[in-house]
């Protein structure tokens, strides 16, 4: 192996994806593209990113489809973080540094056709299901987004018409106004629907109890905490 | 009602007590090292809260025998008895289980742990067991499952609590399905310490630099990272959950100002992360903790902590960083999915120096596709981080497939594993094909234990007197000797098979790789 003294250790190549692009969809939330190299993964699958040489990474669902040519996550600066803000000034032509990729929180089979898929997330937590409908046309889904602001509706217009619906819990707007769980309780889900639940944890766990409540198997219930 | 939360003791052979090390691993040793099982203590505290009659029936930290433990427990009359197993221990808890059946008709038992909980069918095949936890969340689950339990004495058919397999009517097993991955810690009381009698815990064990020391109840559960593929907290089965950092400096308060910890130890698989990590430092700072005289220490990743972090924990007396190197080579890295790369090593290990944490690494031989050049290549790297002083202490294990981890189910599936007997998953020697002789990786063990008496290794501890902290004089001079009694007996257990024929492992010149 290549040793490296002193503070400066980089990268290796082959971790090495150029930036195609930053897109800011709010002030602080933005997407990263960057080339897709060799990197084979499963949508819902995550990666570990990080700024090149800095020595500290995170781990970020892939925001694109399994058959897209580029890379994309999506990314919320964190207000006193470190890697999210030095992710945020990179340019087109710049690198990221990528390690992965892993993870479970795949849908292992996917069914098309009429079995329901409901995708539940918060904020960026969207990510992974973005992914999984851009790598499964024909999924049955509807994506259930759960965020503060109506301008937090990360790409709501890449969803087909009726798939997508925000809960806006601050402001009017969106679909529903209130929080993701006042949603699901006034609208029961389908009790063989499968549940990918992806975001904050007490989110996670509220609408875990909800679902089970309204009698959706805990085997149709599948979560991935990432805050 | 009357549970019981047991751990009987365990010895083998060589007279030797099967030892909860980091993340639950078993081994056995002759010098004792007792852990307090953190869940399990959370799950005892809520049953106590909710007025149940708890017993904590640690065998092994109340130092019993065998027969005295399960003498003192039939006497006791438990009407549900709690119990842990992982792979290396599983046939000796089918046996117990029998035995505690026997002895306690009535007692309801129920198998927790990563291996019954990914394999739940086969304990209930092999065993007397009522109920296996198909959880990791054991507090939750027990705290909804008793009260039921004791409220209906037709439990067996109504029971209805997630994430359990269990003998339903007439020996039926019935399932409840999967179980809420994400719980919310906050909701799970603080480890009473009183009924864990936390004194059992505080002096013996090798990480402790100063006693009384002790296990904070743990800030995530199991791991924010969960991808290494050789470590029972990484699943389809898992995610992780986290506790509030104010809750967790709430705990450490207490610790220190009513039980006067002296050293408290989170065993996360990886501890809070940036803003989190900086929010608990800044919290000990600013409520007065870090003077008081206690060592914080910590489980964490390579690349997950800045300098900044680094610094700040620091100034909040963190002492013990333990992280998993694993391996020097960027092939097992991603084979593992470490998710970090080898040559941040250095940086993240000088920043942890500089300001005068404790690095300890946790180093792993023997993987199924390891060769002679990257077994050398972890050597040399560990040789270089430990002779520069980037690394105080280390641990060297055997990489064993265990409770159907990732790692486990591969090693099945790509036919590499020489046993299928349970009890030869102890960790003391290889069990899968590789493709050198398994004597080399004793070699290897052996070599990298030696380091701690390498001159340079001594020079190194020796200079960093010269900075006048107390915890490096404590290290030298308190730790020191301890160290070599465990350098010993870590080389006593990993090597004792070397030069013996085991298995059918390959002599040199039929060395190939196995997949």
């Amino acid at each position: 192996m290549q040793k490296v003294e002193g503070s400066q250790a980089p990268a290796r190549a082959g971790h090495l994806h150029k930036v195609l692009g930053v897109r800011f969809l709010t002030e602080d939330t933005y997407v990263i593209r960057c080339e897709r190299g060799n990197l084979q993964f499963q949508a819902g699958q995550c990666v570990n990113l990080g700024f090149p040489g800095a020595g500290v990474n995170r781990e970020y669902s892939i925001y694109s489809g399994q058959k897209d040519p580029h890379l994309d996550f999506l990314i919320k600066e964190v207000k006193g973080g470190i890697v999210s803000v030095q992710l945020k000034s990179l340019k087109s032509g710049d690198n990221v540094e990528i390690h992965g990729c892993y993870g479970d929180f795949r849908i292992k089979t996917p069914e098309l056709g009429e079995r329901p898929y409901l995708f539940i997330g918060t904020g960026t937590g969207i990510a992974p299901f973005r992914s999984f409908v851009r790598s499964y046309p024909g999924l049955n889904y509807k994506i259930v987004h759960g965020v503060r602001f109506v301008r937090e509706k990360y790409d709501s217009q890449d969803y087909a018409a009726g798939r997508y619906v925000s809960c806006v819990s601050r402001e009017d707007g969106g679909n529903f106004r209130g929080r993701l769980t006042d949603y699901l309780l006034k609208n029961p889900v389908a009790k063989d629907a499968l549940c990918y639940l992806c975001g904050n944890r007490a989110m996670i766990s509220q609408t875990y109890e909800l679902l089970r409540s309204q009698g959706v198997p805990s085997d149709s219930l599948f979560s991935e905490a990432f805050f | 009602m009357k549970v019981a939360i047991s751990y009987p003791p365990i010895v083998n052979a060589l007279g030797q007590k099967a030892m909860v090390s980091q993340n639950r691993n078993v081994q056995f040793f002759k010098e004792p090292t007792y852990l307090l099982p953190v869940v399990h203590a959370q799950a005892a505290t809520w049953l106590k809260n909710l007025g149940h009659d708890v017993l904590w029936d640690d065998g092994n930290a109340q130092m019993k025998t065998f027969d005295g433990w399960l003498k003192d427990l039939v006497a006791w009359q438990p009407e549900m008895v709690v119990l842990e197993s992982t792979t290396p221990v599983m046939k000796f808890y089918w046996k117990t289980i029998d035995r505690l059946k026997e002895a306690l008709p009535s007692s309801i038992i129920v198998l927790t742990g990563y291996h019954s909980m990914r394999v739940p069918e086969e304990s209930l095949e092999n065993s007397k067991a009522d109920i296996i936890l198909r959880s990791n969340h054991v507090d939750f689950v027990l705290s909804k499952m008793v009260p039921f339990i004791a409220k209906n004495a037709d439990w067996r058919e109504t029971l209805q609590v997630d994430g359990l397999l269990f003998r339903g009517r007439g020996g039926l097993i019935q399932s409840t399905g999967n179980f809420n991955q994400v719980e919310p810690l906050e909701n799970s009381p603080l480890v009473d310490r009183d009924l864990v009698r936390w004194l059992d815990y505080a002096y013996e064990n090798g990480n402790y630099l100063q006693t009384p020391g002790t296990y904070a109840t743990s800030v995530i559960r199991d791991c924010m990272f969960g991808k290494c593929t050789f470590c029972r907290y990484n699943g389809p089965d898992l995610t992780f959950s986290m506790m509030p950092v104010q809750r967790s400096l709430d705990e450490y308060q207490t610790l220190i100002e009513k039980y006067g910890a002296k050293e408290i130890f989170d065993d996360s698989g990886v501890w809070y992360r940036g803003k989190d990590a900086r929010e608990f430092a800044q919290g000990i700072i600013d409520r007065g903790l870090h003077e008081k005289g206690c060592y914080f220490g910590i489980n964490t990743r390579f690349e997950y902590l800045d300098e900044e972090t680094i610094k700040l924990m620091a100034r909040a007396n963190f002492r013990f960083v333990l992280l998993g190197l694993e391996a020097a080579d960027e092939e097992t890295l991603i084979r593992l999915n470490k998710g970090y790369q080898s040559e941040h090593v250095y940086r993240c290990l000088e920043w942890m120096t500089k300001y005068g944490l404790h690095p300890h690494l946790t180093i792993m031989v023997g993987y199924y596709w390891q060769t002679q050049e990257q077994l050398d290549g972890t050597k040399a790297l560990v040789k270089d981080l430990m002779l520069k002083g980037l690394a105080r202490t280390l641990q060297v294990t055997i990489c064993t497939p265990l409770d159907f981890t990732p790692y486990h189910r591969e090693c099945i599936e790509k036919g590499v594993m020489l046993t299928t007997d349970y009890d030869d998953h102890d960790m003391s020697r290889l069990i899968v094909k590789t493709p050198i002789p398994h004597d080399r990786y004793y070699v290897a063990i052996r070599q990298m234990y030696s380091l701690a008496f390498h001159p340079l290794f001594i020079l190194r501890q020796l200079r960093f007197l010269l900075t006048f902290r107390k915890r490096d004089w404590q290290f030298l001079f308190t730790y020191g000797w301890r160290a070599v009694r465990r350098v010993r007996q870590h080389i006593f257990n990993l090597t004792r098979h070397q030069g013996k024929a085991s298995w059918e492992a390959p002599s040199d010149s039929k060395a190939k790789q196995p997949v």
